[in-house]
C-alpha cells in the first residue's frame, strides 16, 4: 500500500481541455461555438465560467460532461487515478462513467415528475450500481437533510417551489459521491435570496472537497469563486484566479 | 421499490386511460384469436369424435320396402359388418289442441335400445321406447310446442288422426348430417307401424363396412356392390348415401368457416398491433425528457430498454389475464354453441393447451415486436437531444423530408382555404385549426386510419356477404317456386287434380311432376354417383333455373336433360351436347345433356327432364304422384294457410294424400344456418371496429395531450371550452369520415374475396356477390358515433384543462 500523493501542481489536472474545438453544422450553415479551447481544473477548485449570453458557456460543459461530443481537440478527465479520454467514450460508457464521476445541474431542475424526492435522489445510485438499494435510500435522505428538505422526501416534485427543486437536484448531483460537481446557471430562474443559498450551498461542497464548475451569469458571484474565466465568442479571454 | 421500477410502475398507474387502451389493444387481439383457436381445437377434435362414438353408417341406401330376411342378406354381404333396417316416411304432427302441423321424418325401428347403427343420445329421462308411443329429436319440441309425457297427434293419409304418447328426446349424431333441408325426426318402434297406417317393412338399410371404414373408395366399392346385388334380387334403390366413420360429413365446412374466423382473428391482432405501436411511440415520445434525464445520472441504453420493457411486459401481462380466461371460456362456448346446432356432444369443459399457448405467445410477442422499434428509438436517444431537441419533433418517424412536405401541404390548405373565401365561403376557425392538426402527425394519422378502415371495411363486407348468401339461398328458392306441395300415396290422373285443386279459393294453377332415380356410370361401366331426376312440366313455371351453359327443356326432348353443376365434379370435361350414360331401372341408356344449371343443397347432383317423356317412361302417361300448386299470394302464412286447405279438401274428397306442406319451408333450415356463419362474421366485424375505434380515441387522446400546451395558449387567448372541444371533436370526425370513404372503398374486394371463401366453403361453389347499403350507412353512422365518443373524452378533459396547468405541463 502507497500512501496517497499529496495534492501538488505536478500532479496531472482533474480536469484537461485540449484545443477543444465545436463546430454545429445545421441546415442553416456551420457554426463554431468553440474555438479551441485549453483549459486545466485542479482537483478543489470552485471554477466560475462567466460569458455573455451565446458566448459558448454551456457548449463548454456539454464537452466536459459528454453530453455533446468535440469536434476536434481531447478532454481528460482524471478518474480514480486513471485518465479518461472523454471525447473517446461511446454513449453508454459516457453514460455510466458520468453517472459516477459527474453530478451535473442544469438551469430547470430535470427532476422526473413520478417520482418522489427521495426516489429522484435514489435515481443515480439505482442506475450506477454503487449502492445497495437499502443503503441508497439512506444516502438519499441524508443527502435531503443536508440540503435541508428531509421534510418533504416523501412529496413529488411539482409540490416544491423552484428554489427547493433545485436543491433536489444538487442532491441528486451529489447522490453518486461524485468528485466534480457541474452546473449550468443553477441559480439562472431563482430570486436572489434562494440563489444565495444554493451558492451557499456549493460553497460548503467546496469546503468538503468537491470540484465543482459553475456557469453563471451574476458577476456579483465573482469573487466568491476560487477561479473564473470570462469566454467570449467561443474563446477563453481571461482567466483569473480570486485569492 | 427502486426507484426505476417504481417509474415503470407510475408509467403504468399514473395514465390508467393509456393502461386500459393499450391493455385492451392486445386483450382484443389475443381473446379473438384464443376464441377461435380454443374453438377450433374443441370442434374439430369433438365433432368427428362425437360423430365416430354413435357409429354412423358408412352405407345408407334408401330403397322400396325389404323385410328381416332381406336384412340378414344384407348383413352377411361381403364388406358389412353390420347392417340395420329402418323405416323411414314423412307424417304430420303436432301437440294434441294444436292448430299447426309440422312435417316429421319418421323413424321406426326394431329395438329402440338395441340400436347399435347411428345411435341416438338421450336427452334427460328417456325412458324405454314402447308400442304406440313416441321419442323425437329435441328440436321437435318447439317446433310443436310440446313436452315429454304429452300426447302428440299424428295425421294419417286418409286424414285420420292417430295419437302417440311422447316419452322422451333424443339427439341424432350422425343421420342426415350434411343435409340443411332434413326436417327433424321422430322415432317408433316398428309395432306402432300398423297403427299409422305403415306396412311393418323397412325401407332404408344403415351399415358398416367390416374395413377401410374411414377409405372412401373403399366403402364406395362395397356401396355400389351391394346396390347391385340388392337391385338385382328386383328391389329398387332410390338413392344411396356414404360416409367415413372418423369424419364429421360437415367437418370440411366447419373447417373452413372457422378458418375464416381465424384469418378474421389474425387481422384483428395486425390491426390491435398497429394501435400499440401507435400508443408506445407517443409515449416513449413524451418520455423522451425523463431518458434524457436518467441518462444524464448515468442510465444506459440496456437499462433505459429494459425498463420499457418491463413496461410493455406489464401490458401484456395485464392483458393475458383478462383476455386469457375469459378465452378459454368464450372458446368453449362458441364451441358448445354449433355441437348444439350440430347435434353432437362435447367432451367436456377442458382448456386446450396449443389455444394456451397461442395466446400467451401472441400476448406477449405482439406488443414485443409493435414496441420494440418505438423502444430501441428511445432509449437511444442522447442526452443533448432529450434536454435541448425540439422534443415534439424530434421522433424517428418525422423523417428529414417530413417537414417539407407537410409545410408543402399547409400551403394547400391556406391556398384552399382563401380560395372558399374568395368565393364567400369561410370555414370556421375550429375547424381549420382541427383540419392542420389531423394532417400533422402523419405517421399515426396513417396508422389509425388502417385500423379504422379496416375495421369498416370487413364490417361493410360482412353486410354484403350476408345479403350475398341470403340471395344466393332465395336462387335456390327458384328450384322450389311452388306454394303448396302435394304428394300422394298412388299416382292420380293430371285432369283429375287440377279439377280438384281448381275447387280450392286461392289456388291458381297446378302442374304435376315425375321423378326417377339414376346412376351415372363411367365410360367403363362403373357407377360414378346416384343422381335424382326430377321432371316438370318442360313449360312448367315453377323452376327458373341458373343456367350456367345450354338451354332448359323442351317438351319433345327425348332422353335429354339438364343436369347441376356438380357434374362438372366427375366429369370436370363435361360440355353441352355430351352424353352422360345413366342406368335407370337397371337399364343403360345414353342420355344428352342440353343444359348445365346451378344449383346447391343436400344432394347437390340433380337433373331435370320434360315431365311428357319421364312420365311415359315410367308408364304413368298423364298421371303423378307429386303436384305443386301455386297460390295467388306466396308469403309464408298464406302458404301454410293454403297447404292447410289444400290437405283438408283434398282428403275430404277421398284421396290417398300422404302431405301437403307449404313451399318454402324447405328453406327456412338452410337460412337458419348460414344466419349462425354471419353472426359470427358480424361478432368478429364488431370486434375489428373495436378495435378501430380503440385506435381513434387512443390517436384523439395523444393529440390532445401533445397539445396540451397549445390549447393553453388558445384558452389563454380567450377560446371558450366549448370551442376546444368542437375542435378535437372535429378532428376525430375528420379521421371517421374519411375512414369511411376508405373502407367502403375497401369493402369491394373484402366483399368479393370473403363471398368466394364463405361460398366455397359452404356451398363448394363460388356466388355471385351481391351489394347492400345497409352495412355503408350503418357503418357510416357507427363511425360517427364512435369518432365523436373517441374524442369528446380527450376533448373534455383538454377543455377542462386550466391555463395554469397546461403551462406547467411537461
Ligand atoms: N445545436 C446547436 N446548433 C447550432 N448552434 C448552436 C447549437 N447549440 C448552441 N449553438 C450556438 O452556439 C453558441 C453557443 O451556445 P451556448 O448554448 O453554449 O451559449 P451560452 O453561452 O450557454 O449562452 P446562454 O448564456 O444564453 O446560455 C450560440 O451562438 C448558439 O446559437
Ligand atoms: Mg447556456
Amino acid at each position: 500500500m502507497s500512501p496517497a500523493p499529496p495534492p501538488s501542481s505536478s500532479n496531472p489536472p482533474l480536469i484537461e481541455l485540449r484545443e477543444a474545438v465545436k463546430t454545429y453544422v445545421s441546415a442553416a450553415g456551420s457554426f463554431t461555438a468553440l474555438k479551441g479551447v485549453s483549459l486545466t481544473v485542479q482537483a478543489g477548485e470552485f471554477l466560475g465560467i462567466l460569458g455573455k449570453s451565446g458566448a459558448g458557456k454551456s457548449t463548454l460543459l456539454n464537452m466536459i460532461t459528454g453530453v455533446d461530443h468535440l469536434t476536434s481537440g481531447e478532454v481528460i478527465v482524471q478518474t480514480n487515478g486513471r485518465a479518461v479520454s472523454v471525447h473517446e467514450l461511446d454513449e453508454n460508457d459516457l453514460a455510466l462513467w458520468r453517472g459516477r464521476t459527474l453530478g451535473v445541474i442544469f438551469q430547470s431542475f430535470q427532476l422526473l415528475p413520478m417520482l418522489t424526492l427521495v426516489q429522484n435522489v435514489m435515481l443515480p445510485m439505482d442506475l450506477c450500481g454503487l449502492y445497495r438499494p437499502r443503503e441508497s435510500r439512506q444516502r438519499a435522505l441524508e443527502l435531503l437533510e443536508m440540503v435541508e428538505l428531509e421534510d418533504h422526501a416523501y412529496k413529488l416534485p411539482t409540490f416544491i417551489s423552484g428554489g427547493q427543486q433545485q436543491r433536489v437536484a444538487i442532491a441528486r448531483a451529489l447522490a453518486n459521491d461524485p468528485p466534480v460537481i457541474v452546473a449550468d446557471e443553477p441559480t439562472g430562474s431563482l430570486d436572489s435570496v434562494t440563489a444565495d443559498n444554493i451558492f451557499d450551498l456549493f460553497e460548503r461542497l467546496v469546503e468538503t472537497g468537491k470540484t465543482i464548475l459553475m456557469v453563471t451569469h451574476d458577476h456579483g458571484l465573482m469573487p466568491r469563486f476560487s477561479r473564473y474565466l470570462r469566454i467570449a465568442d467561443g474563446e477563453l479571454v481571461t482567466e483569473e484566479a480570486n485569492a | 421499490m427502486r426507484p426505476r421500477w417504481r417509474k415503470v410502475l407510475s408509467d403504468l398507474v399514473d395514465n390508467i386511460a393509456r393502461t386500459i387502451l393499450v391493455v385492451s389493444s392486445i386483450a382484443v387481439g389475443v381473446l379473438a384469436v384464443g376464441v377461435i383457436a380454443g374453438a377450433y381445437v374443441i370442434i374439430s377434435n369433438d365433432m368427428s369424435a362425437g360423430y365416430a362414438a354413435s357409429h354412423p353408417a358408412n352405407i345408407e341406401i334408401r330403397m322400396d320396402d325389404f323385410d328381416d330376411d332381406f336384412l340378414n342378406a344384407i348383413q352377411n354381404f361381403e364388406g358389412i359388418a353390420n347392417a340395420e333396417g329402418r323405416r323411414v316416411f314423412g307424417m304430420r304432427v303436432r301437440s294434441v289442441g294444436g292448430t299447426q302441423w309440422t312435417m316429421l321424418n319418421i323413424v321406426a325401428v326394431q329395438d329402440f335400445e338395441e340400436i347399435e347403427i347411428n345411435q341416438l343420445t338421450a336427452i334427460g329421462e328417456t325412458g324405454a321406447l314402447g308400442k304406440n308411443e313416441v321419442i323425437v329429436d329435441r328440436d321437435v319440441l318447439d317446433k310443436v310446442d310440446a313436452q315429454v309425457g304429452d300426447v302428440l297427434e299424428f295425421q294419417l293419409s286418409d286424414g285420420t288422426i292417430k295419437r302417440l304418447q311422447l316419452v322422451g328426446t333424443v339427439r341424432d349424431p350422425a343421420t342426415n348430417m350434411d343435409d340443411f333441408l332434413a326436417p327433424p325426426a321422430a322415432y317408433i318402434t316398428m309395432s306402432t307401424l300398423p297403427a299409422l297406417h305403415q306396412p311393418e317393412n323397412y325401407n332404408r338399410v344403415y351399415a358398416i363396412v367390416d374395413s377401410g371404414q374411414d377409405d372412401d373408395t373403399h366403402i364406395r366399392a362395397v356401396a355400389t356392390a351391394l346396390k347391385d346385388k340388392i337391385e338385382k334380387s328386383g328391389h329398387a334403390v332410390h338413392s344411396t348415401w356414404r360416409s367415413k366413420t372418423h369424419e364429421h360429413p360437415l367437418a370440411a365446412t366447419v373447417n373452413a368457416i372457422l378458418g375464416i374466423l381465424m384469418a378474421l382473428g389474425v387481422l384483428i391482432v395486425f390491426l390491435s398491433s398497429s394501435l400499440i405501436a401507435n400508443t408506445l411511440s407517443a409515449l416513449l415520445n413524451q418520455h423522451l425528457r425523463h431518458i434524457g434525464v436518467m441518462k444524464l445520472v448515468g442510465a444506459r441504453d440496456r437499462q433505459i430498454f429494459g425498463m420499457y420493457l418491463a413496461l410493455i411486459l406489464s401490458f401484456s401481462a395485464l392483458a393475458l389475464l383478462i383476455a386469457v380466461p375469459l378465452g378459454g371460456q368464450g372458446a368453449y362456448a362458441l364451441a358448445r354453441y354449433t355441437a348444439d346446432e350440430m347435434s353432437f356432444s362435447l367432451q367436456g369443459y377442458r382448456i386446450v393447451p396449443i389455444a394456451l399457448v397461442i395466446q400467451i405467445a401472441i400476448g406477449l410477442l405482439v406488443p414485443l415486436v409493435a414496441g420494440f422499434v418505438p423502444i430501441i428509438n428511445g432509449s437511444r436517444v442522447t442526452v443533448l437531444k432529450a434536454i435541448s431537441g425540439n422534443l415534439v419533433q424530434g421522433t424517428g418517424d418525422q423523417a428529414e423530408g417530413g417537414a417539407k412536405r407537410e409545410s408543402r401541404l399547409e400551403r394547400l390548405q391556406l391556398r384552399f382555404t382563401q380560395m372558399l373565401n374568395r368565393r364567400g365561403i369561410q370555414i370556421p376557425r375550429p375547424l381549420l385549426i382541427s383540419l392542420r392538426n389531423t394532417f400533422r402527425r402523419r405517421g399515426r394519422l396513417a396508422l389509425t386510419l388502417f385500423t379504422l378502415t379496416m375495421g369498416g371495411a370487413i364490417f361493410i363486407s360482412v353486410f354484403n356477404v350476408r345479403v350475398t348468401l341470403h340471395d344466393y339461398i332465395n336462387a335456390i328458392g327458384n328450384y322450389f317456386l311452388a306454394d303448396v306441395t302435394l304428394d300422394f300415396d298412388r299416382p292420380y290422373r293430371l285432369n283429375e287434380v287440377k279439377q280438384y285443386a281448381a275447387q280450392v279459393p286461392g289456388v291458381v294453377t297446378v302442374e304435376g311432376w315425375a321423378f326417377a332415380n339414376a346412376e351415372i356410370l363411367y365410360p367403363d361401366g362403373s357407377t360414378a354417383d346416384n343422381m335424382s331426376i326430377l321432371a316438370p312440366p318442360a313449360e312448367s313455371e315453377l323452376v327458373s333455373p341458373i343456367l350456367v351453359a345450354g338451354r332448359w327443356l323442351h317438351p319433345d326432348d327425348k332422353k335429354k336433360l339438364a343436369v347441376s353443376d356438380a357434374i362438372l365434379d366427375l366429369f370436370p370435361d363435361l360440355r353441352v351436347g355430351d352424353n352422360l350414360t345413366l342406368r335407370i331401372n337397371r337399364q343403360d341408356e345414353a342420355w344428352q345433356v342440353v343444359g348445365i344449371f346451378k344449383f346447391v343443397g343436400s344432394q347437390r347432383l340433380l337433373a331435370y327432364a320434360p315431365y311428357e317423356y319421364i312420365s311415359l317412361d315410367q308408364n304413368l302417361a298423364n298421371r303423378a304422384y307429386s303436384y305443386y300448386i301455386v297460390t295467388e299470394r306466396h308469403d309464408r302464412p298464406y302458404q301454410e294457410m293454403m297447404a292447410e286447405k289444400v290437405d283438408a279438401f283434398f282428403r275430404d274428397n277421398g284421396f290417398h294424400l300422404r302431405e301437403a306442406k307449404p313451399g318454402l319451408s324447405t328453406l327456412d333450415a338452410a337460412v337458419e344456418s348460414l344466419d349462425i356463419l354471419v353472426a359470427f362474421l358480424l361478432i368478429m366485424a364488431l370486434l375489428t371496429a373495436t378495435v378501430g375505434s380503440m385506435g381513434l380515441a387512443g390517436t384523439m387522446s395523444m393529440n390532445v395531450l401533445e397539445r396540451t400546451r397549445e390549447i393553453g395558449i388558445m384558452r389563454a387567448i380567450g377560446a371558450v371550452d366549448r370551442e376546444v372541444m368542437r375542435m378535437v371533436i372535429a378532428e376525430g370526425m375528420l379521421i371517421g369520415l374519411i375512414s369511411w370513404v376508405l373502407g367502403a372503398l375497401l369493402s369491394i374486394p373484402f366483399t368479393y374475396l370473403l363471398a368466394t371463401i364463405v361460398s366455397l366453403a359452404v356451398f363448394s361453389t363460388p356466388i355471385e356477390v351481391i351489394f347492400t347499403p345497409t352495412g355503408f350507412i350503418i357503418w357510416m353512422v357507427l363511425v360517427v358515433i364512435l369518432s365523436v365518443l373517441a374524442s369528446a373524452l380527450p376533448a373534455r378533459n383538454a377543455a377542462r384543462l386550466t391555463i395554469r396547468e397546461v403551462l406547467a405541463y411537461e
